[in-house]
Order: structure tokens, then sequence, then C-alpha cells
């Protein structure tokens, strides 16, 4: 028990060095970015009519603490975003944890929904490719999966897309229905959402999946030849049992340890996705935010949950792992 | 008798050749079996040809310049052989007109003229726009940077018609010849792919060689850096270094730039390969027994650890290029990449996304299909080589 502890003691305190280390790429991408918060408030009372002077500039400056040096201010910006509050974004003037809120939530669940998905496929199909040999389906697998990486998420949007606008008339864009967009959380807003939510879930799970297929496959081709498989089929164990006693066990464990890159991945293609399907969720702020209105604050917030959401992800996967398998706990602890 | 020493020899030549190659020989050999990468390699090599040689290859340019005022949104005009005028050797298209009339309702109608003297007939290597080759016109910020090479201008043209425009792949809504703008896509995409992958390269071999031959507190602190650039998502992060842009950069700056973000961010997954390399090769017994035998460190690294890894590296380089391409396409295709006039597969992509072109003008959509094959094409011969890189694969 003592042991475990250490171990997840450990863990979180990398997790949280890796997450400060972000932070600073956050924040210094965000500081790069020519014009600060004072000269943008300023500008805006300008575009209202008043007369404005460096000398209001500076005096916003000091207002917003943007005379303090670098790193006092990376340290102010890291504190509060560990406490969720990212301070104002100075192109929309509103709240950055309001404005985020529940749409942030939706992003997540979208891409692991995906992910779930990707998995309840990739899991059976990888061993049932890696154990027959069935030249065909092997190759059809492997046509599929290289497809899934050729074939962009967006590409496969459009064509979507296209398909349903002559087929059913109806685009299948967006994440609620007109009547619901701006009500509370009911059972009907939820079933709505989930009306509109499977595509989006499909599109990025498709190529998570292709992706996954190939994983599954090739650490269960290493694990099915050995021969503990032998020993155990000696025995007299055969068939699904077999394999999901033996070989699979061994398999799958890796995945689990990169089940925090795969969300990576899958959170790369959101951006793009929820552009084309025109979904209201998180990665269309922030392709609204780089691409429109270079609103640092609100991609920094953004761009900064999304990685805190991944190292959480790596955290979890790695505390399921060492309590499943004690040769992780020893490995790590020394 | 004779007989049975000579099969006996042949195959004592064959072990001592196999025995005798060289890294590269063997790769090759494996290279050959595999006929779905092989495929692959052939469709890559007349995909890069036609890039490099797409000045030649199409009949007009790329940019504004080239552009057909007479034919907007045109549907892709088809070369043929015979209609009911007859018949004729040479394959020709049809005269396209716009026309607004009292008849149109006053609206622009694409008018086909079918008659024998508005056959418009192919010309082979026929005169057109001027190009030039080895013209390095550099133009980043800062006066000092600015150089220029001329290079040696040509116009001669693989096909052309004798008179008007031929657009076989259609043109777009400003009237640009869309396989024009295709095939100097391919070449901008591969361009920024290359450098890309070289700066990726570059910062890999420099952190993951540092990492791997120091090791302990240096490899700790590298690997944490790694693994922290790794957890970002990658298009947010490229997505946010574009922003950058400044608007008044030209297109140019903007090319440069975008290629060298995406190396900057792709280094990662070389990096950390070369590591593990060099950190399991260092206690490898034949460098143990180099080291025996008082060779000096120099000798080692570059007579026995560099060739053990420049196969997998150059396999990982071509592994990583088709993530680039589509990193590329990404960023330009929300319009943080590249920009009208230079040309790359994301920017043709920019322009499919309008129900409008989804509905009426489906022929925007090849180049996405020449986009899907050369990925697929780098995916295959990528695979391919990995398996031929490996030395075990034959025993598996």
């Amino acid at each position: 028990m003592l042991q475990f502890t250490k171990f997840v003691t450990i863990r979180a305190v990398l997790a949280v060095l890796t997450l400060v280390l972000v932070s600073f790429i956050v924040f210094s991408l965000m500081e790069l970015v020519p014009g600060d918060c004072a000269e943008r408030y300023v500008a805006f009372k300008n575009s209202q009519g008043a007369v404005i002077t460096p000398a209001d500039i500076q005096i916003e400056r000091v207002r917003l603490g943007l005379d303090q040096p670098y790193v006092q201010r990376w340290g102010s910006w890291i504190l509060n975003a560990f406490q969720g509050e990212f301070g104002d974004s100075c192109i929309l003037r509103v709240n950055i944890a309001q404005l985020l809120g529940q749409k942030f939530w939706l992003s997540l669940g979208l891409c692991l929904s995906a992910l779930i998905l990707a998995y309840a496929i990739a899991i059976p199909v990888g061993i049932l490719a890696a154990t027959s040999k069935n030249a065909a389906l092997n190759n059809t697998l492997r046509l599929v999966s290289y497809l899934g990486l050729a074939l962009p998420n967006f590409l496969l949007a459009l064509m979507i897309m296209l398909f349903s606008t002559i087929m059913f008339g109806d685009s299948l864009t967006g994440l609620f229905s007109k009547e619901f967009r701006d009500a509370a959380w009911s059972y009907d807003k939820f079933k709505d959402f989930l009306g509109h939510a499977w595509l989006p879930v499909f599109i990025l799970g498709w190529s998570a999946t292709a992706f996954a297929i190939q994983t599954v496959r090739a650490l269960m081709s290493d694990e099915v030849g050995k021969l503990y498989v032998t020993a155990a089929e000696a025995r007299g164990v055969s068939g699904g049992r077999l394999l999901m006693r033996y070989p699979a066990r061994h398999a799958l464990s890796p995945i689990i340890n990169s089940l925090g890159f795969d969300l990576n991945r899958i959170f790369n293609e959101l951006p793009i996705v929820a552009l084309i399907l025109t979904l209201t969720e998180a990665g269309s702020l922030l392709i609204e935010a780089l691409a429109r209105s270079n609103d640092q604050q609100l991609a920094g917030a953004i761009i900064f949950m999304l990685t805190a959401a991944i190292v959480g992800i790596n955290f979890i996967t790695d505390i399921i792992l060492a309590l499943t398998d004690p040769r992780i706990r020893r490995s790590i602890v020394g | 008798m004779s007989e049975l020493t000579d099969t006996a020899s042949a195959r004592q030549k064959q072990k001592e050749a196999y025995f005798t190659a060289s890294q590269g020989q063997l790769i090759w050999q494996r290279f050959k079996k595999n006929k779905s990468a092989l495929v692959g390699a052939w469709v890559l090599i007349i995909l890069i040809l036609s890039g490099i040689f797409a000045p030649f290859l199409t009949p007009y340019d790329p940019t504004i310049a080239g552009r057909d005022k007479d034919y907007l949104n045109g549907a892709p005009q088809i070369p043929i052989f015979w209609d009911e005028n007859g018949f004729s050797a040479r394959p020709f298209v049809y005269t396209q007109e716009r026309t607004r009339s009292i008849k149109t309702n006053f609206r622009w109608v694409t008018e086909v003229k079918t008659g024998l003297e508005d056959r418009r007939y192919i010309t082979f290597f026929s005169e057109g726009s001027p190009y030039t080759y080895f013209d390095f016109n550099i133009n980043l910020p800062g006066e000092a940077l600015d150089f220029r090479i001329p290079g040696i201008e040509f116009n001669t043209h693989l096909f052309g018609v004798d008179k008007g425009m031929i657009h076989i792949f259609g043109t777009d809504s400003t009237g640009k010849d869309i396989y024009s703008r295709t095939l100097t896509a391919i070449k901008t995409s591969m361009a920024v792919g290359t450098i890309g992958v070289m700066i990726a390269f570059v910062l890999a071999l420099i952190i993951g060689g540092v990492a791997g031959y120091y090791g302990g507190m240096i490899d700790a602190v590298a690997q944490m850096v790694t693994d922290t650039v790794k957890t970002i998502p990658s298009i947010p992060l490229f997505m946010a270094l574009a922003a950058f842009i400044p608007d008044t950069w030209s297109a140019e700056s903007r090319f440069f730039f975008i290629s060298m973000v995406l190396g900057l961010i792709g280094w990662t997954t070389l990096a950390r390969r070369i590591r593990t390399h060099l950190l399991s090769e260092r206690n490898q017994e034949y460098v143990l027994a180099a080291q025996l035998c008082g060779a000096p460190p120099k000798h080692i690294i570059r007579r026995h650890l560099l060739p053990s890894f420049t196969s997998y590296i150059i396999v990982d380089l071509v592994i990583s290029f088709p993530y680039m391409i589509l990193s590329e396409t990404a960023l330009s295709f929300i319009g943080l990449g590249l920009k009208d006039p230079v040309n790359s597969l994301g920017v043709m992509l920019q322009n499919v996304t309008s129900a409008d072109v989804l509905l009426n003008y489906q022929w925007y959509f090849i180049p996405v299909i020449f986009f899907i094959v050369l990925v697929l094409a780098f995916v295959f011969v990528g695979d391919g080589l990995r398996d031929a890189a490996d030395p075990y694969s034959d025993s598996k």
C-alpha cells in the first residue's frame, strides 16, 4: 500500500510538472502575438469615440498588470489557470471560464465517445485480424486502416455532408436543434443532442479506429506466437477463452498506456471537424479565436485545458495500469 | 555431374551475394518483394515528377495570370476524336462561350458550340506562358535576406490548343485552370513537407542525439521536454503558431514560416527514436568489440553506430512525410496556412467546402483524389520500407 501511494505521488508530481511546462509554452505563445490587452481595450474605447493618448495605454497596462515582469505574469496566470480561472478575453470582453463552460465539456465528451467507439471496434477486429490466416480479410483491413490515415477527417465530413444533402436534404450539421440551442439541460435536450452528436463522434472516431486496429493487430500478433500461449493450448484451453485469457491480456495493457496520446490525436482533428459541421463547442471557438479574431487569451485557455485533459487521462491510465500490473509499480519506484 | 556442381556453385554464389550484400541492397531486395509498396513507389515517383515538371506538363499559369475569363466554373473538357461531324486524327475539344442575351434571360450561360469550325485541336509542345527553373527569389522579412538569381526561362508546354484554352479538369470560380493548379499544388505541398521534415530531422538528431549519447540527467530533461511538446495537441499548436503571421508578409515568407512551424513541432517522435536507438546500440557487443580493438570514439560513431541506424532514420523520414502534408493541408484548409497565390493541396481543398461546390461544381474534388493518392502512396512506401529495413522481417 505504501509502495502504491509512493507511485501515485510521483506520478502526480510529474503530471503537475508537465502542466507547468505546458503552461509556460502556451503562455509564451500568447505573449508572442503582437499587441497586448491594453492596446486592445484602448482601441475599443477609441472606436467608441474617446480620444486616446499613449499615456492612456500605459495607465491601462498598469491597471491590467501588464507592466510586471514576464515570469511574474506567467506565475499569476498559471496559479489562476489551476483554479479554472483564465481571466477575461480582451476581444470579446467576457469571462473566459464562463464562455467556455459547458462547451469544453461537450468537446471532451465528443472526443471521449470517439475514443470509446474506436476501441470498441478496434479490439475485436484487431484480435481477429492478428489471429486469422485469411489473406483477403487482412488485406482489406490494411487498406481500410491506410484509408483512415490518408482520408483526413474533414474530407470525410465533407463527403458525408454532400451525401446527406443530396439524399435527405439535411446537412446534419450542428450539435442541437434550433429550439434546444439555448435551453437548459433536460432529457429532451439530451435526446436531441445524441441525435446530432453521433456524426461528429463517428467522424472523429474514423481515423482513430483505423489507427487503433493497426496497434491492436501489431501487439496481438507479437503475443500470439509466444510459448506461454502454446503451453496454455497444450493444457487444453482453446478458442476465444485462450485468446482472451492469455495473449489478449498482455497485448492490451500497452493500449491503456497510450490512451492519452490517442485522445491527443482526436483533439487534433476536433477543431477542423467542428468548423465543417458547425458544432458549437470549444474546437470551433479555438479556430474562431486563432483564425479570425486573434484572441490569444481564449486560445491559450482552450489549448491549456485540452492539454490538461490529456495529462489527466495519462495520469489515470498510469494508476489503472499500476493497479492491475505490479511490475509497473515496482519499475517506477525502483 | 557438372550440372549438379553448376547449381551448387550458383547457390554458393547466391549465398555469398547475400552475405556480402550491403544493407541498402538487402533492403532493396526485401522491398521489391512487397508488391503494394512497389506500386506505391511508382505512383509516388510519377507524382513527384509531375510536381517537379508541373510548369511543362500544364498548359497555363496556375495563378490569376493564367485565368480563362471566358470559362468561369467551367466543367472539365475531355478531348475527343470524333463527333457527328466526322473523325479527326488530332483530338479536340469544343469551344465554349459565355453568352448573355434576351434568350438567356440576361444571365450568363455557357454555350457549347459543336460545329466543325468550333473545334479546338490539341497541339503538342506548344508555346505558351513562360516559366523559369533554377530561379531563386528569396524575399524574407528584412532587407539583408533578399536575393535573387535569375533562372533559365522556358515557354514550351506539353500540350495546348490551337485557339482559345483547354481545361481538362475544369476551372474554378475565377477561371483558373484546375489541372495546372493541381500539379503545382503537388509541388508546393512536397516542398513544404521536405522543408518541414528536414527541420524536424535536424532538431531530432541534435536533441535525440545529445540525450542518447550523454544519457543521465541530460537525457531525463530532454525526455521531459519531448513528452511535454508531445502532450499538446499538435494541430491547435500549429494553429497558434501560424496565427502570428502578420497579414503583411508575402506569400513566400508565409510558405517558409509554415514549413518551419511544421518542422518545429514534428521532431518529437523522431528524436525519441534516435535517442532510444543510440541508448541501446551504445551497449551492444559490437561496440564493445570495437572499443577493445582500440577504436577511437569518432571511428565507432562514424563506422559502427551511424550505419546501424541510417536506414531507420530514412524510413522514419518517409513515414513522417505524409503527416507533414496532412498538417499543412489542415492548416491551409482553415485559412491559417498558405494563401493565394501560393498554391498547395490544402489551398485547393479550401474551395470544396461550400454547398454550391458540393452540388454544382463537383470537379473541384479532382485535387482531393490526387491528395488522397499522394498520401496513400507515401504510407504504402513508408510501411514497405519499414518492413524492408527490419532485418528480422523475413523470419517472422
